[in-house]
């Protein structure tokens, strides 16, 4: 494997800022999506930088996720492609996620250049927002340290968050670089093709970079499952995920920030799920009792079964909530699980279809018997 | 809930079918003291003429809004019940069969817990019944006429019966002239009479009606539309000046080629076939050795005079290779053993002292008169030799058949070789498929919707498959399906009749869709279209048939079934499961 290596010039960050700098004055692309520190303190939103200068405030890797980046480019081309080139640069599963979402038609990956980077996660929300400063030097030493605790659980078992796990055009290698040094790696004409035009062609051996990150992907692997299998215990069976979700109070945040979550209008939320109050009454009065808000659980199993074959594990849903259920770690044994069935990874390449078009007809014989 | 129906619940006793069953008693009993039931009865038997008289004057006289009746299977008696709410002034949606028979009767020996579930399956179907909506028929116009791609004995079979003075029928032929391969066949089998008699016959028959409008030299370039209202374009390059222009030929596209538009209610695709290449089956010898010729090569020469080898002299001994490319193409192509017993007739009347072998690996003679045939052609001195893994050489102008499946039985020497390949799908056959929207098997033919119960229709209604385009398959077989066709389309589609349209479609809520359009991807019959202002996928309510496959992929709730939609699905279930 070839990619270019760049001198570390002030940090990371700023290194990768320059790179977008020269593909902004080479016209390699007109706008860059990218997380921007806003102005009322230490927090990041996405925005399409178009201005050179207003690059100085952004961050391509976050402390935390706040909007997942596919959220942001599905807002951006929804209704149809963008007419100018966007180079987005987004962590591995908003890159995973907006693969998924263009399966589905709500992202046109047309025209927009998708820049990786090796993550080394993100800390959780609540932590992070209860003292930012602490926050962003907690952030360095995660950088510096792959596989530092401090970071959201699912990031700890995250096993795609670095190296070529996915289909980016473009890989910013940090992974166990040498202290000096960034990797560019292209993976498609399109990210070869900015490389060459900035001036810095992929020749350099990545063979280093991608047996470290292999083997770091390993490690992972074995965490997650371990926390899995621990999880697994407390949640498997009715009885202990109506415990789980127990304490769910019903916000629905999860369903809202999570960006595979692709329905106009939740069918939990529809005029369908809302009874007369007869229609309670007789459930209360089969059931000997009746939670309200009610249909808590049904809520949740829906939206497993929804989601769970195109779910990237990027834990926006288990960030925003406010009852801190491990929903993204429970939707990460269910996802692969149902993923390991199709023997699909979602957000894996644009060209596998999402499982349920595809026809087969010969499979699943053990759930034909009678 | 939609409040103040008067719900009627009638349970059919089904003779001792259920009576013997369940407890139809306590059944009525209880179904009688929910609040939101009107009347409750049984009978001995709903679907019998006296029980759908009884069934309608209860409706009527008690002013019934909703109906639930407990019988058989809805695949049994739904329709039956349905026209009766429908003759008693009810829309007949406002119904609803629930299936105590074979769902509880034929299958739970314990009466009691027949009767319990009998009474459960009642409640949910009164549940669902109050959420059912009036559904109204649709009906469209449609064109009675029909375009008939191909011009073989099944394109012309179909268009002399389906052509009238009140349809007309526009038969569309590649060629430069109508009636297929078989115009090249000197004779017939079994009986062995001259081909034209049928043929020339059927040519003439179609060049005279005054309702079949024959474009030869043309090709279907486009079909749109549906069932009742196709639009075609015809491309023709034909010289003859029609003699009567049709109003239809809009566009002229210059002087030598024509683009034709035509409006049609069917079509129907007879587009026959082609023969495996024998390029691809070397072993054969096939273009490399003078004297082998492909069974139409054969029947070519036998009709236009002599057998005669290529350099002129009239050869001793034919072999005729049955089966050649049959492991290829996976299928038998049923009519090859049969024209190669005819080759054989052919040559012992022309060159009585000439040897002729067979060599076949497996012989089909099916039906009431092949296996005769086969044992005439026998008789008149006639070899079989059952052989495998033919390999053909020459030396010197003799060939020499190579050959395994006969033990002890040496290579046989021969001056010419027939080979009776196998039948293929037509070459431009994808090019329809697409053209069409309808599928081609694994094999290449077209496939028709079901081998029984829709043998010549395809996944697209209105567009039927006849003759070798769906298969290989004799002369007889051929006019067979034509006929069929004939029929399936002069049933359905009547002059001065309008269609009825499926009313338990499918819609797509605009509110609700994604736009991803999976739905488009699963539909069988092209009835859902993307619109690229709204961004969202529409039904084509003529076309949908409310398989429900849209339904059922539909990633976001968007797409719903008409009388099967969520609520009502999950009312009869809450119920059920109460």
């Amino acid at each position: 494997m070839k990619g270019a290596i760049l001198k570390i010039e002030n940090s990371i960050e700023k290194t990768i800022i320059e790179f977008l700098k020269k593909g902004l004055d080479k016209k390699l692309f007109d706008v860059v999506l990218i997380p921007v520190k806003v102005p009322a303190g230490d927090s990041y939103a996405w925005v399409l930088v178009q201005d050179k200068a207003l690059l100085e405030d952004a961050n391509p890797l976050p402390p935390v996720m706040l909007v997942q980046g596919a959220k942001a480019l599905s807002s951006i081309t929804r209704r149809g492609k963008s007419n100018k080139k966007i180079a987005a640069i987004m962590r591995p599963c908003e890159i995973r996620a907006s693969i998924e979402l263009s399966k589905l038609q709500q992202i046109d990956l047309e025209n927009i250049c998708l820049i990786s980077i090796d993550c080394p996660g993100a800390l959780p929300l609540k932590d992070y927002l209860e003292d930012t400063k602490k926050g962003i030097d907690t952030f360095k030493k995660v950088i510096k340290e792959w596989g530092n605790e401090s970071v959201r659980p699912i990031c700890q078992m995250c096993d795609k968050s670095v190296g070529l796990s996915i289909q980016s055009d473009l890989h910013i290698g940090i992974f166990g670089a040498k202290n000096n040094e960034i990797y560019l790696i292209p993976s498609s004409q399109k990210g070869k093709s900015i490389l060459e035009e900035i001036g810095i062609p992929a020749e350099e051996s990545m063979d280093n970079w991608e047996k470290k990150t292999k083997e770091f992907v390993e490690t992972r692997k074995k965490n997650r499952k371990k926390i899995q299998s621990t999880l697994s215990e407390k949640v498997m069976g009715l009885d202990n995920l109506l415990e789980t979700f127990s304490n769910c109070i019903n916000c629905h945040n999860c369903q809202s920030v999570c960006p595979i979550c692709y329905c106009r209008q939740c069918y939990f939320e529809s005029e369908k799920m809302k009874l007369s109050s007869d229609d309670y009454l007789i459930r209360a009065e089969s059931k000997g009792i009746l939670r309200f808000l009610p249909d808590t659980l049904l809520f949740h199993l829906g939206r497993m079964t929804h989601m769970s074959l195109s779910c990237v594990g990027c834990g926006a849903c288990e960030d925003a909530c406010p009852m801190s259920i491990k929903v993204a770690q429970i939707f990460s044994i269910v996802g692969d699980r149902s993923q390991k069935v199709f023997n699909y990874i979602p957000g894996k390449s644009i060209e596998e279809s999402l499982p349920l078009k595809v026809y087969e007809e010969d499979e699943f014989h053990d759930v034909e018997k009678p | 809930m939609p409040m103040e129906e008067k719900i009627g619940v009638y349970v059919c006793e089904c003779g001792p079918n259920i009576a013997d069953k369940v407890d139809i008693d306590k059944v009525v009993e209880t179904i009688s003291s929910l609040p939101s039931v009107n009347v409750v009865e049984r009978h001995k038997l709903l679907c019998s003429e006296d029980g759908k008289k009884f069934l309608k004057e209860s409706i009527q006289k008690n002013e019934l809004t909703r109906i639930v009746v407990a019988a058989c299977s809805p695949k049994q008696h739904e329709v039956t019940f349905m026209r009766v709410c429908e003759s008693a002034g009810i829309n007949p949606y406002f119904f609803q069969l629930t299936n105590i028979r074979e769902q509880c009767a034929w299958i739970i020996d314990d009466k009691e817990e027949a009767t319990e579930r009998t009474i459960r399956y009642i409640r949910a179907a009164i549940r669902r019944v109050l959420y059912h909506k009036a559904l109204e028929k649709k009906e469209i116009e449609a064109n009675p006429d029909v375009l008939v791609i191909g011009g073989g004995i099944a394109g012309i079979s179909a268009s002399l019966l389906l052509a009238s003075g009140d349809r007309k029928v526009y038969l569309i032929e590649k060629t430069k002239v109508v009636g297929g391969k078989v115009r090249e066949f000197a004779k017939l089998f079994p009986r062995m009479e001259p081909c034209s008699d049928i043929i020339s016959q059927k040519i003439k028959e179609v060049e005279n009606n005054k309702n079949i409008e024959v474009h030869t030299d043309s090709e279907v370039s486009e079909v749109l539309g549906f069932l009742g209202n196709f639009v075609a374009k015809v491309n023709t390059s034909e010289n003859k000046a029609i003699e009567q222009p049709s109003e239809q030929a809009i566009k002229e596209k210059g002087l030598e080629n024509k683009e034709l538009e035509l409006k049609v209610g069917a079509v129907v695709v007879a587009t026959g076939f082609s023969m495996l290449d024998l390029q691809q089956l070397p072993q054969y010898g096939y273009g490399k050795y003078d004297n082998v010729y492909t069974a139409l090569e054969f029947e070519k020469m036998n009709a236009e005079g002599k057998i005669l080898l290529k350099n002129g002299k009239p050869p001793k001994q034919i072999a005729i290779i049955h089966c050649v490319g049959r492991e290829k193409v996976g299928y038998c192509s049923r009519v090859c053993c049969m024209y190669s017993l005819k080759f054989a007739n052919y040559i012992k009347s022309k060159l009585p002292s000439v040897k002729v072998s067979h060599l076949y690996t497996d012989l089909t003679v099916p039906g009431k008169t092949y296996q005769k045939f086969y044992e005439q052609t026998k008789e008149k001195d006639v070899e079989f030799i059952r052989a495998q893994d033919i390999e053909i050489t020459e030396s010197n102008g003799q060939l020499t058949i190579n050959h395994k499946g006969t033990p002890n039985l040496k290579p046989l020497n021969t001056d010419m070789v027939i080979l009776s390949s196998a039948i293929t799908p037509s070459s431009d056959a994808h090019k329809l498929a697409e053209m069409l929207n309808i599928s081609q098997g694994d094999n290449g033919f077209f496939v028709e919707e079901h081998p029984k119960l829709a043998p010549v229709s395809t996944s697209m209604e209105g567009i039927f498959i006849t003759g070798c385009a769906q298969g290989p398959k004799n002369i007889s077989d051929s006019i067979v399906q034509a006929q069929a066709v004939a029929g399936k389309i002069l049933s359905s589609i009547i002059p001065g009749k309008k269609l009825e349209l499926e009313v338990k479609t499918s819609e797509i809520s605009e509110a609700l869709c994604i736009g991803c359009q999976t739905c488009l991807e699963v539909c069988s019959y092209g009835a859902i279209y993307f619109d690229e202002i709204k961004r969202v996928c529409i039904v084509n309510e003529v076309l949908c048939r409310g398989c429900g496959n849209c339904v059922g992929s539909c990633p976001s709730g968007a797409a719903s079934s008409k009388h099967f939609t969520t609520t009502q699905l999950h009312q009869e279930v809450v119920e059920a499961l109460r």
